[in-house]
């Protein structure tokens, strides 16, 4: 008994521990890739510039006009949407005990494109206040196809089912999208979102959806807990006294929320909700409390880099950021499907 | 005695139903081919069709017909047969109902290596267009290859979901890779491939017949000849073996053939998904599992629904809307509707 | 005569052999049966006897012939086999799924000859698919389906059958249902059958030859009254077992059974009042 406590005090103290490394890592190595990322580019600027752009302004500097108005934002903007897409793959994960869930692979980034498709061709001058808005009911609308077919499905929703589900769903609102694009000619404008590119993001935009992020983050970190006890199985949580009907409807708005606004910034681009997510599980274990600001931090850490090397890999090009990390997540994804055995 | 005359008439009634159904697609074929000659641009009057077609008719309309609109129905034709046929041997392959060339990844290996081709060599030259099916069955062999040997587990070979769940993948990341490299292209040559991607029956041109045709010409009769064969395989494994099928040589011959007509089709049509899953189904459902009767039957309604497609996206909107963005939008909820139904 | 010869075959992964080493013979125009608890090699064995696996050494030979050698469509003339999950395209008829047993005996595109009828027609006979035989099979029981299955393996025209658990997933009356067609076979036509049962008092009742397997190896073989024993049935499936006759073939059956304990593993037979229950029943 006084063994078992013993160990049991081990734990508490062992984890909180490693767990702080570990954020704190991450923090620095955000930290500094932010400041890289800043740095690098079509055109290089020294990091003391960086250092003054922020702290002694001088507008009348080029290199301070760019670092203020074009780098700046787009390198937050590319940490958000990481962050976005990797918690709301946690949650996914979590909620669903489905280790291959990802919003691109599971129809929402699909259906978020889908809606702004609409919106481009049916209210071209919508303000983005309230793209946004129709960037979540797509996600909605693709996560809703997906989960439908997958319940109306006779052996229920196992991983493997969800992602074909989730497959033909994409192909079908990619489909209808380009259909779209086509018909009302606004290809031009909706071409980036395919591919995913975070060039065009401005403070204007990250100043919208900077409180829906903070909001989302702030309840998926309240639903921590319950989410930890969901990923041990439904029976398991309902018998611990969680309410799960309450607990999965927050937690799909959340998803939903975070995907939605993502996708608004930076188009489709998937595979960041299960990669990361998966990482930081191998690290910290499988307490969702300690899983979300892990993914929230190495999430934007993955992205920031995938965008400074799809900046720097052949300038002036830029690679398309969602087929470069497409290009990570592939194989990561096949390693699961083959490791997952009995549960995909 | 009884019993042995209802047997026989009950085997002749099934070949008498298969015969009364390809008819019907004949005609129907027919049918909509002529509606087909109308659709476009430049109308012309179906007597003027039936003129122009028995050499009566004006330069201008011999142009429209016979260097526009004929060439580029026989090609849905063919594609069309060829896409249905591949799909149906697939599905009998690897006992999978939702085996599709475009879903398990053969149509994006194909693309690559026709991508490959294109940013080194112009299309327009006769050589160029013959080699491009073997090219892309080069790229279609080495796809299902990667597929295959990815998807194969030591201790339980190869499961049907694992395939297609591989091939979603593999296509994932074949689609990244061409993105990324469609940044050495010019963008003319852009263009033409994001719209062949798309799935437009481009080739407008008699030479692409020429090119396509000796691919079907072998191809389908060979594979006819396996019917019996096929439906061995589709027993599964122990029962062929069991039967004395040489499972290993059956099923590679077999796999070359379905990707060599898969491959043709798509480098003359481009990306067009989900043929290869609808008509052999829609096939099933009208003369059932024998494939004496799937193959040639899943051919005619391959056939008839490039066909259609290919108009509806002519109609919609001049010039076009992509053939394959109108079947994407009919196959994606078919394979839910499948995915739904499928027991595992 | 014996119909199979297994000659020290070793089945498995470079690594880890299921099976190793094994000899056994199997008899002609005999019922056999190979019994032992889950993971012992039972069906290995039978994959490889129905050349569904390949062995990584020795040889298994059917009427002298090594059978990983033969062509295969031969095999498929001789032994006809009945895979445990066997699972039909839904849309066929009984007549066209019964038809594919044929297959063996075409040649190219060749259609159903004279003689091809005739094997099929008494194949949907004998097993008393007469009415049903123009159903789909997605509409059939599952004892008429495992009844279609066997027909099928009959219409290959074989003197040698081969089942995997032909009885799994099927209640009770339709177990009895296909053993005692499977006897019929047996009786009345001689031909030999060779199968996987978990039913230990089936396997008693209906096989002239049993074969016990524990951990890839034979633990014993011989008729149901040598295998059927206390001994025997504790050594392979460590239990302690209840004996009596089966009142209908006056083989061995199993009443009731203990798990054994490992410590008095040795002790347990001799001493229950279970085997002196069936010596009495045996001598009385």
């Amino acid at each position: 008994m006084n063994e078992q406590e013993e160990l049991k005090e081990v734990k508490k103290t062992v984890r909180p521990i490693r767990g702080v490394i570990i954020l704190t890592g991450g923090s620095l190595l955000l930290l500094l890739s932010l400041m890289l990322a800043v740095s690098l580019g079509a055109a290089d600027i020294q990091l003391k510039t960086v250092w003054q752009a922020i702290f002694q302004f001088d507008p009348d500097l080029q290199q301070h006009q760019i670092i203020r108005e074009i780098r700046f934002p787009r390198i937050l903007g590319a940490a958000i949407v990481g962050s976005c897409f990797a918690v709301s793959g946690a949650l996914m994960q979590g909620m669903t005990r489905n280790p291959l869930a990802d919003s691109g692979l599971l129809g929402l980034n699909a259906g978020a494109v889908f809606m702004l498709a609409c919106c481009f061709a049916f209210f071209p001058d919508l303000p983005y206040l309230y793209m946004i808005l129709f960037s979540f009911l797509g996600a909605a609308l693709g996560a809703g196809i997906v989960y439908g077919v997958g319940s109306l499905s006779k052996n229920g929703l196992t991983p493997i089912r969800l992602v074909l589900a989730g497959a033909a769903v994409s192909a079908l609102l990619g489909a209808l999208s380009e259909g779209i694009a086509l018909y009302y000619e606004i290809g031009q404008d909706l071409a980036f979102w395919y591919a995913g590119g975070i060039s065009g993001t401005s403070w204007n935009h990250l100043q919208i959806i900077t409180p829906w992020l903070l909001l989302a983050l702030a309840v998926a970190m309240t639903l921590s807990h319950s989410i930890t006890l969901l990923s041990l199985g439904e029976e398991v949580a309902v018998g611990l006294g969680t309410k799960t009907g309450r607990v999965k409807l927050t937690a799909s708005i959340i998803i939903v929320i975070l995907a939605g606004l993502a996708v608004s910034v930076v188009g489709a681009v998937s595979f960041v909700g299960l990669i990361v997510p998966h990482i930081v599980r191998w690290f910290m274990g499988y307490d969702y409390r300690w899983i979300i600001p892990g993914t929230i931090i190495y999430g934007a850490l993955l992205v920031v880099l995938a965008d400074l090397a799809a900046r720097i890999i052949s300038p002036p090009h830029e690679m398309p950021i969602g087929a470069l990390i497409a290009l990570l997540g592939v194989p990561f994804f096949l390693y699961l499907a083959r490791k997952g055995g009995g549960m995909v | 005695m009884r019993a042995e005359k209802y047997k026989q008439h009950s085997q002749k009634g099934k070949a008498k139903r298969a015969v009364l159904v390809s008819v019907t697609l004949v005609f129907l074929i027919i049918i909509i081919f002529f509606i087909s000659l109308n659709t476009g641009s430049i109308y012309l009057t179906p007597a003027e069709v039936i003129l122009t077609l028995f050499g009566q008719g004006t330069e201008q309309q011999n142009l429209i017909l016979f260097d526009f609109r004929l060439p580029r129905m026989v090609i849905a034709l063919l594609v069309g047969t060829g896409l249905a046929i591949s799909g149906a041997v697939l599905q009998g392959i690897v006992r999978n109902p939702l085996a599709d060339p475009g879903i398990i990844g053969i149509n994006a290996g194909a693309g690559l290596s026709v991508m490959l081709f294109l940013s080194f060599f112009a299309v327009t030259t006769t050589i160029s267009i013959i080699l491009m099916p073997f090219l892309a069955f080069l790229g279609a062999a080495g796809a299902a290859f990667i597929i295959y040997v990815l998807s194969y587990k030591r201790s339980e070979g190869i499961t049907p979901m694992r395939l297609v769940l591989t091939g979603i993948a593999v296509a994932a990341g074949i689609n990244a890779l061409m993105i990324v490299l469609t940044l050495r292209l010019n963008p003319e040559t852009y263009q033409f491939l994001a719209t062949w991607l798309a799935g437009s029956i481009w080739g407008s041109d008699w030479q692409f017949v020429l090119a396509l045709l000796p691919w079907l010409v072998i191809l389908i009769p060979f594979v006819y000849s396996k019917a019996m064969v096929l439906n061995i395989l589709h027993l599964g494994e122990e029962t062929s073996i069991g039967l004395g099928a040489n499972l290993e040589k059956e099923r590679r011959v077999l796999l070359a053939s379905a990707v060599g007509l898969a491959a043709a089709s798509v480098s003359v049509s481009g990306g067009i998904g989900f043929i290869g899953l609808i008509a052999p189904h829609l096939t099933r459902q009208l003369v059932g599992d024998k494939y004496e009767y799937v193959i040639p039957v899943s051919g005619l309604v391959g056939a008839l629904l490039l066909l259609l497609a290919d108009m509806i996206g002519r109609f919609i909107k001049q010039p076009e809307v992509p053939a394959g963005i109108i079947v994407a939008v009919i196959g994606a909820p078919y394979f839910l509707y499948l995915l739904a139904r499928l027991k595992d | 005569m014996k119909t199979i010869e297994v000659n020290k075959i070793d089945v498995g992964y470079a690594n880890e052999l299921i099976i190793k080493n094994l000899s056994i013979s199997i008899p002609s125009n005999k019922i056999t049966t190979i019994i032992g608890p889950n993971g012992c090699g039972k069906s290995t064995l039978i994959k490889t006897i129905a050349r569904i696996l390949n062995v990584k050494g020795g040889a298994v030979f059917l009427e002298g012939e090594e059978i990983h050698k033969v062509d295969t469509k031969e095999i498929a003339k001789r032994m006809a086999i009945l895979p445990q999950t066997a699972e039909a395209p839904g849309g066929l008829t009984v007549y066209e799924l019964i038809s594919y047993g044929r297959f063996p005996y075409k040649k190219g595109m060749g259609s159903l000859r004279k003689e091809d009828y005739e094997y099929i027609n008494w194949a949907v006979d004998v097993t008393g698919l007469t009415e049903v035989q123009n159903r789909a099979i997605s509409a059939l029981s599952g004892g008429q389906r495992q009844r279609v299955w066997i027909a099928m393996a009959l219409a290959q025209g074989t003197d040698t059958l081969v089942l995997d658990e032909p009885t799994t997933y099927l209640d009770l009356a339709h177990q009895l249902d296909i053993l005692l067609l499977l006897e019929r076979l047996n009786k009345e036509e001689g031909r030999t059958i060779i199968m996987v049962l978990h039913d230990l008092n089936h396997a008693s009742r209906f096989s002239h030859y049993m074969i016990a397997m524990r951990d890839g190896e034979v633990v014993t073989d011989g008729t149901p009254e040598e295998v059927m024993t206390c001994a025997n049935l504790q050594q392979v499936f460590q239990i302690d077992a209840h004996l009596a006759r089966c009142p209908h073939s006056a083989n061995p059956i199993c009443l009731s059974y203990q798990l054994c304990q490992a410590e008095k593993a040795s002790a347990c037979c001799s001493i229950n009042s279970a085997s002196k229950a069936y010596h009495q029943t045996a001598s009385g």
